[in-house]
């Protein structure tokens, strides 16, 4: 399978900070790729380097077989860029930005163009300086849609955007898969990352914790139990993969890796199951437990052991 | 709740904000026409003097556009000539601009709102910034013709001179007024404001300059002057100026109460649909950024040479003739020096750094394009860097070229005009454009600091300041001719008095590609903030 983007051991540092400490990141030509992790964890910086605004300190970066430092024009041809704070010329109108970012790249398809205009509800004749912060988002986003490239790489872009307009970007999207575009979407919007990328990157202080599809991910994160049982639990302790057990009367929650489920419904089935209910973990339980254990990354498994 | 509930809270919200400006404002607008009048009795003891200066001002065209006719030549007279437009400066456009700021900027910015959800009335914002801002032209006045009358000045006519600028400050307070009501941006009321000022001030200056007299009593400008303070007052103009206020804020009212809040009279204009095909690459874009600055740098500077080289007739001598100014004269220009020739290249020698600043902010053009996140929608396009930095730069080097020679065209123009002699025209052309060299120097520095070093880039503003600073002591014979050296503009010809050293000016073009090549190399090699 061929990479759209491919990067390993990227190491990036601003004075004493390591913004970037080793980063790998593959990303499949076709697919629509979730980049997700804190604020600070180095998201923006990837993406400055994959555009060539950025030289890595060390490591390897391809992009689109090309090198994004030395062949950043000639790769610029073929993708398109919507950064999360987009911020305009204050006296051009929208429509003129689309248009000259369209032409920069080699020219604008106008029906295309006039359609994501219809369909974002955007004012092309408003001046720059008097969109609200959606809007001007919405600018970038027609004028990145619209261009007929190969990858689009979208940090953040439905920042400010109503639920509505978030939905009319999920059909884009989906779209430009379907037309085979590659796609790599940084955000914080989980039900937008669930709901249209094939794979995950989880970054945290500059590296990759955890990459794959969203099943894959899944099955490295715990199910969260909750069972009620005939006589009172109290040997569940013991039991190999078991976290954050709490037990009161004969109601018992906990969470368990999903190697040693057999083991706890085995002792729980012992016990005289009542009632049960068994979630797999979502994505933000899985965010979150990356997001929350921030500070002790010595326990993070690096992604390649991860498969 | 009737309209003006919560007008005194506004009005103590007014004070309270710029309880430094208003005080700060007021003291320096109220006490500088009485130090003008000191020093005129002080310069023009004698009434023989005070009509020979007199005579002067009314023979000269200029003067007669800046600042209106003599009416008497006598201290206060004089003083009333000088004070007039300068005060109506100060006093209109100041209270114009507070109008403004706690109107519209109010509302734009949308703190008006949180004030208009509580207690009060519909035109009490207005009325509360419009109290506080006549209230305070009031108490200038009175200041004003108190330290008039100190300066030894007749009371009816300190009063006549203070009343009739604090009128104009009403007038121009209720002008911007009206502008707050018409545009939802208070940067567009601003420029209305400014424009209708300006537009006063040149009805009047072209009125009192070719003695047209009915054109100059068309501006509220003119009116302003023709109080005759201090030459058989007439205090029904107090009344005129005070009656186009009420019904300039009358007007402002009945707009305000038309329109929604935050919205203004005057739709928002909006821009074209679509791009012009024209638009379609990095250098059209920097074309259309700095093309509005070009227009309004060269037509400033082909206005300011005009008045400037009109202003230097044959009578400078006289004024010149101060030891301090004749050894200068002789150590720049050389003993034989025409001290109105070295008063033209003078000029134009410190009018180009005003140009070099102006080289020098389109060259930091590329530092806030990239810092406000603007360059990045530019780059991942296939615009490689070094074509984007060169967009700009091209406008950076050719843009204070056209102010140079606008400016030396409108001073060469004026200055053969008056000295009769249409010689001047080419050499004095050709002096302005002398400096390009060394203003490319100063954008040179600019493009290397917004290159290799792009924390620094306002250091490029630092250096600007001790070079001028260096320049003009320099000119004073303070600066050690070493140090002197460093700075470009003092390798520059005075062509005016016939100095034609081109070795120098190509040595500084040279080392402005350097500076730039230098600065490109930079900036292809760093990383894009």
């Amino acid at each position: 399978m061929t990479y759209a983007i491919s990067v390993s051991g990227l190491v990036k540092s601003f004075g004493q900070t390591r913004a970037l400490d080793g980063l790998e990141l593959n990303v499949h030509e076709g697919e629509v790729h979730g980049f997700l992790g804190p604020n600070g964890a180095g998201k923006s910086t990837s993406i400055r380097i994959l555009l060539g605004l950025m030289r890595a300190d060390a490591g390897q970066a391809q992009l689109l077989g090309g090198d994004p430092w030395a062949d950043a024009t000639e790769l610029h041809r073929r993708l398109a860029y919507v950064p999360g704070d987009v911020t305009l010329w204050p006296n051009l109108s929208g429509g003129e930005v689309i248009d000259l970012l369209g032409r920069l790249r080699g020219g604008v398809d106008e029906r295309r163009k006039t359609g994501l205009i219809d369909r974002f509800e955007l004012d092309p004749r408003k001046k720059g300086r008097a969109y609200s912060k959606g809007n001007r988002q919405k600018v970038a986003l027609v004028a990145a849609l619209a261009s007929d490239v190969e990858l689009l790489i979208l940090d953040e872009p439905t920042s400010g955007l109503d639920p509505l307009m978030e939905a009319v970007f999920r059909d884009c999207v989906a779209e430009e898969k379907a037309r085979g575009r590659t796609v790599l979407l940084s955000s914080h919007i989980l039900s937008e990352v669930e709901a249209l990328c094939d794979r995950v990157s989880i970054i945290r202080a500059g590296r990759v914790v955890e990459s794959g599809t969203l099943p894959e991910l899944r099955h490295l994160t715990r199910t969260s139990v909750v069972a009620e049982v005939a006589s009172s639990p109290y040997d569940l302790a013991d039991l190999p993969g078991v976290h954050d057990l709490h037990i009161s009367g004969t109601r018992v929650s906990c969470q368990v890796e999903p190697r040693h489920l057999d083991e706890l419904f085995g002792r729980l089935t012992t016990l005289g199951l009542r009632g049960v209910t068994a979630a797999p973990p979502t994505l933000e339980d899985l965010f979150m437990r990356h997001y929350k254990t921030a500070s002790n990354s010595s326990h993070e498994r690096p992604a390649e052991n991860a498969r | 709740m009737s309209a003006l509930t919560g007008t005194g809270t506004l009005v103590r919200l007014v004070v309270r904000r710029d309880r430094l400006i208003l005080p700060l404002w007021g003291l320096l607008a109220a006490v500088y026409p009485s130090a003008i009048a000191r020093s005129t009795a002080d310069l023009y003891p004698t009434a023989e003097a005070l009509r020979g200066v007199a005579g002067t001002a009314m023979a000269n065209p200029s003067q007669q556009a800046m600042r209106g006719p003599v009416f008497e030549a006598s201290v206060g007279g004089l003083t009333a000539h000088t004070v007039g437009m300068s005060g109506a400066i100060l006093l209109g456009l100041v209270s114009m601009l507070l109008v403004i700021r706690h109107s519209r900027v109010e509302e734009e910015s949308g703190r008006r709102e949180l004030v208009g959800a509580g207690v009060v009335g519909r035109h009490a914002p207005l009325t509360a910034v419009l109290a506080v801002v006549f209230t305070a032209n009031l108490m200038i006045a009175v200041l004003m013709a108190g330290t008039l009358i100190g300066a030894g000045l007749p009371a009816s006519g300190s009063f006549a001179l203070a009343l009739s600028l604090a009128a104009t400050g009403w007038t121009f307070a209720a002008v911007g007024a009206v502008a707050a009501q018409l545009t939802e941006s208070a940067a567009v009321a601003r420029g209305i404001g400014l424009g209708v000022f300006i537009v006063c001030f040149l009805i009047r200056a072209v009125g009192d300059s070719s003695g047209s007299a009915w054109l100059s009593w068309v501006s509220p400008l003119g009116w302003t002057l023709r109080a005759r303070a201090f030459a058989g007052e007439r205090w029904w103009i107090l009344a005129l100026l005070v009656a186009l206020a009420v019904v300039l804020a009358g007007a402002a009212y009945r707009l305000s109460a038309r329109r929604d809040l935050a919205a203004g009279v005057l739709p928002a204009r909006l821009g074209p649909a679509t791009a012009t095909p024209a638009l379609d690459s990095a250098p059209a874009l920097a074309w259309r950024l700095h093309r509005g600055q070009l227009a309004a740098w060269t037509a400033g500077f082909a206005a300011g040479g005009l008045a400037l080289g009109g202003a230097v007739s044959g009578g400078i001598e006289a004024q010149l003739n101060a030891p301090q100014i004749m050894e200068m004269i002789a150590r720049v220009g050389g003993e034989n020096a025409e001290p109105a020739d070295f008063f033209v290249n003078y000029l134009l020698s410190m009018l180009a750094w005003i140009i070099a600043a102006y080289g020098i902010l389109s060259a930091l053009r590329l530092r806030t394009e990239e810092t406000a996140g603007r360059a990045d929608l530019v780059l991942v396009t296939p615009t490689s860097r070094v074509r984007w930095a060169l967009s700009h730069l091209f406008m950076a080097v050719v843009a204070p070229a056209t102010a140079l020679a606008a400016l030396g065209a409108g001073t060469g123009l004026a200055y053969s005009a008056s000295s009769g002699d249409p010689g001047k025209f080419p050499v004095v052309l050709g002096a302005a454009l002398a400096y390009l060299p060394a203003v490319w120097v100063m954008t040179g520095i600019a493009v290397l600091l917004a290159g290799l070093l792009p924390r620094l880039s306002v250091a490029a503003w630092g250096i600007w300041v001790v070079f001028i600073l260096l320049d003009v002591f320099g000119m004073l014979g303070q600066v050690d001719a070493s140090v002197l050296n460093l700075i470009p503009f003092v390798h520059v010809p005075w062509v005016v008095l016939g100095q034609t050293a081109v070795a120098p000016l190509l040595l500084l073009t040279a080392i402005a590609a350097v500076l730039g090549v230098a600065g490109l190399a930079g900036l292809r090699r760093r990383d894009i903030a």
